[in-house]
């Protein structure tokens, strides 16, 4: 079984990526809240209330990180898990800009329109599936899709013990 | 010193379990079994209807029959005839009702806006002590992130949603038993999509956009029930009826009041709010012709529905007053059974009102006609044998001074309100008297106060101040009230002296408000 998965280190540029695009949306959605929080809430509890969102932030990852491994397993080998690199920051930055899309069409234009709010996340999602299929004759967009795995990786330096510590802290406070 | 009789949330959820149904023998068992209880001190029961004003009661004088119930609960009561909210919508209403402040003081002005940190303790039921068994219940979840902020005063807080049928929400503030009161900022405020605001900003974007989906797809659709043809009452995040939400809360007090004493009770109803689905036995019950006043669509109204739309919301509107009705007259006659309301004041009121005019049905806008200010207060003093009217002018504020005077409390010099007539208010303060309820939705809560629509309520007079708005911005509206109940002939500029000294008061008033705030 094993064998069907990515390399480990493959594995952990993908999810540098995916880790990179959850946390930085979190932290945006934080900052523009924290002004108000600051005049409501006490430091205390704007720490937790962080806590909660990285922990969050940690589950989500490691969903999309899961399914694209159950992809990897799943499919021939030369779908994704051969490419993985490549193919997997594709994916992640495709699945997850069309949430991004979708949630700030949201925000600009209100549920009423429907058509121009799915319209925004089906284009991102149709050049993710033009640049997966021509990802193996890009040399330009392997390099890219690689150098952004491999950059991405130094904030896993910060997020995952930041994710561990807070999680802990999460769980500590809902068992104690 | 006696002890205080506790009602831990875990007892508050299994009293619930057993409200829920039938048992009511086995509450026994869910309590201490036999608490020290303080029988001096009365017990309070307030109950707030949602967005019910009291231009569309017939207790009020409306020519619909709405209210035959809450007549009959007047005969015995204090009845306040000019009884104003603090502001247009929830946030604003509750907070100013539950800390005797005004919002431009609390600062709770946005939508699912909060008490300024350093006056959260400023609250009811903070203030009426510990000595108290302080139980709140909301389905209103924008009164609930009030009720959170307040959760240290509470001996019990139940989920807006403990009697509902259908809950969507992937997540609810009890999923987090430890960190309840900040379940709503995790969960609603920060991480969900809440769609109904106006530019949501979710934290998650997994949750974010699965909650956006799910509105996508819910929408349009109504919860459908064979006695709800119109669809089920609905808060955003669940549908319920109003037999079972009633019944829940009825039992709810039999169980708890008599071995909780002395007791604090606030239950805030969504009902009447909107979407306006009655039951069946209310539809189509109010077939008159209602003189209906044309108004010309405001400037400032967020839509622009067609006459007949607002008739025909209004008399939905009319019809779930008169359901609502019917069920508090059925909870209170079960409680008066009971006897357990013979050391309770009972207190009905609401947090603001609706309007069906000028474009505009409901509450939503910034406009703050009379209609959406002007709310029904009753209360019903232990053993009160007759009907007590006033008509001075009162505000929402007055309810927590006057609450704390019942329970033997001082009241703080920092309360905007007074004692209400009939508690040791006076009943002829009217002319002198100023009121100043407001809407600042879309400004920041804590910067001055610049995009704003500003009441100044007094004597026959109402001054409006709009301001900050694109293409209606400083503009004043002057109404006699007296003469002119259904605001139709403005007077500003016709009543000089008049129209400049309220505008004189109210900017005064606005500038003192902005004194301690940045730009």
């Amino acid at each position: 079984m094993l064998k069907r998965l990515p390399k480990p280190q493959a594995m952990l540029q993908v999810y540098a990526v995916i880790a990179f695009m959850f946390s930085a949306w979190t932290m945006v959605a934080f900052s523009w809240k924290l002004r108000t929080w600051l005049l409501t809430l006490n430091i205390g509890e704007i720490f937790t209330l962080f806590s909660y969102a990285m922990f969050t932030n940690l589950l989500e990852s490691m969903i999309v990180l899961l399914l694209f491994l159950a992809v990897s397993a799943l499919l021939p080998p030369h779908f994704l898990r051969d490419d993985f690199i490549v193919r997997g920051t594709i994916l992640s930055v495709g699945l997850l800009g069309s949430l991004m899309v979708y949630l700030n069409l949201n925000r600009t234009y209100g549920l009423e329109n429907t058509s121009t709010l799915l319209a925004g996340p089906i284009v991102v999602l149709l050049i993710m599936i033009f640049l997966l299929a021509f990802s193996s004759k890009f040399r330009w967009l392997r390099s890219a899709a690689i150098w952004i795995s491999d950059r991405l990786i130094v904030f896993l330096f910060i997020l995952l013990p930041l994710f561990v510590v807070l999680s802990i802290y999460v769980i500590a406070r809902n068992i104690a | 010193m006696m002890e205080k009789p506790s009602l831990s949330r875990r007892d508050f959820l299994k009293l619930s379990a057993l409200a829920a149904g039938s048992a009511v023998a086995g509450a026994s068992q869910v309590l201490s079994p036999e608490p020290l209880q303080d029988t001096h001190k009365p017990n309070i029961l307030i109950f707030v209807f949602d967005a019910m004003s009291a231009r569309h009661l017939s207790l009020y004088g409306y020519p619909r029959p709405t209210t035959p119930n809450l007549e009959k609960f007047a005969e015995r009561a204090s009845v306040y005839h000019t009884h104003y909210s603090a502001g247009n919508f929830t946030t604003t209403g509750t907070a100013s009702m539950l800390t005797g402040m005004y919002p431009w003081t609390h600062r709770a002005i946005n939508y699912r806006g909060m008490v300024e940190r350093t006056l959260a303790d400023r609250n009811l039921f903070n203030l009426v002590g510990k000595e108290y068994t302080r139980l709140a219940f909301t389905q209103n979840l924008w009164a609930n992130v009030l009720l959170s902020q307040f959760e240290k005063d509470l001996d019990a807080h139940p989920p807006c949603d403990l009697y509902s049928q259908v809950v969507q929400s992937l997540f609810q503030p009890d999923d987090l038993k430890h960190d309840r009161a900040l379940a709503y900022y995790v969960f609603q405020d920060f991480l969900n999509l809440r769609s109904e605001e106006p530019h949501p900003f979710p934290g998650s974007l997994l949750i974010g956009s699965t909650e956006l989906s799910q509105a996508l797809i819910t929408s349009d659709r109504k919860h459908i029930s064979v006695d709800y043809p119109r669809g089920l009452p609905t808060v955003y995040d669940f549908a319920y009826e109003n037999a079972a939400v009633f019944e829940g809360i009825n039992r709810l007090i039999q169980n708890s009041l008599p071995r909780s004493l002395p007791y604090l009770g606030y239950f805030h109803f969504w009902s009447p709010h909107g979407p306006y689905n009655a039951h069946k036995n209310f539809i189509g019950i109010f077939q008159d012709d209602l003189p209906y006043h044309a108004k010309p669509r405001h400037a400032i109204a967020g839509d622009d529905f067609s006459q007949e739309d607002m008739q025909n919301s209004c008399r939905e509107y009319d019809e779930l007053i008169a359901n609502v009705d019917a069920e508090f007259g059925r909870v209170i006659s079960d409680l008066e059974r009971s006897g357990v309301l013979q050391n309770s004041y009972v207190i009905v009121t609401s947090d603001h009102g609706d309007l069906f005019e000028r474009g505009e049905i409901g509450h939503a806008s910034a406009l703050m006609y009379a209609s959406v200010t002007h709310i029904p207060l009753m209360i019903r003093a232990p053993g009160q044998g007759q009907r007590t009217d006033y008509h001075s002018m009162t505000s929402n504020l007055d309810l927590l001074p006057t609450l704390l005077k019942i329970v033997g409390k001082d009241v703080p010099d920092w309360i905007e309100g007074r004692l209400l007539p009939g508690f040791g208010g006076q009943d002829n303060a009217s002319a002198s008297r100023s009121l100043f309820p407001m809407v600042a939705k879309d400004n920041p809560s804590f910067q001055q106060l610049k995009r704003a629509t500003f009441t100044l309520l007094k004597g026959p007079y109402e001054l409006f101040f709009f301001t900050g708005y694109p293409k209606h911005t400083d503009t004043f509206e002057l109404y006699n009230l007296q003469e002119d109940p259904d605001e139709l002939q403005d007077l500003f500029k016709e009543d000089i002296n008049t129209a400049s000294q309220l505008k004189e008061e109210l900017l005064d008033a606005i500038s003192t408000a902005n004194h301690n705030f940045e730009e």
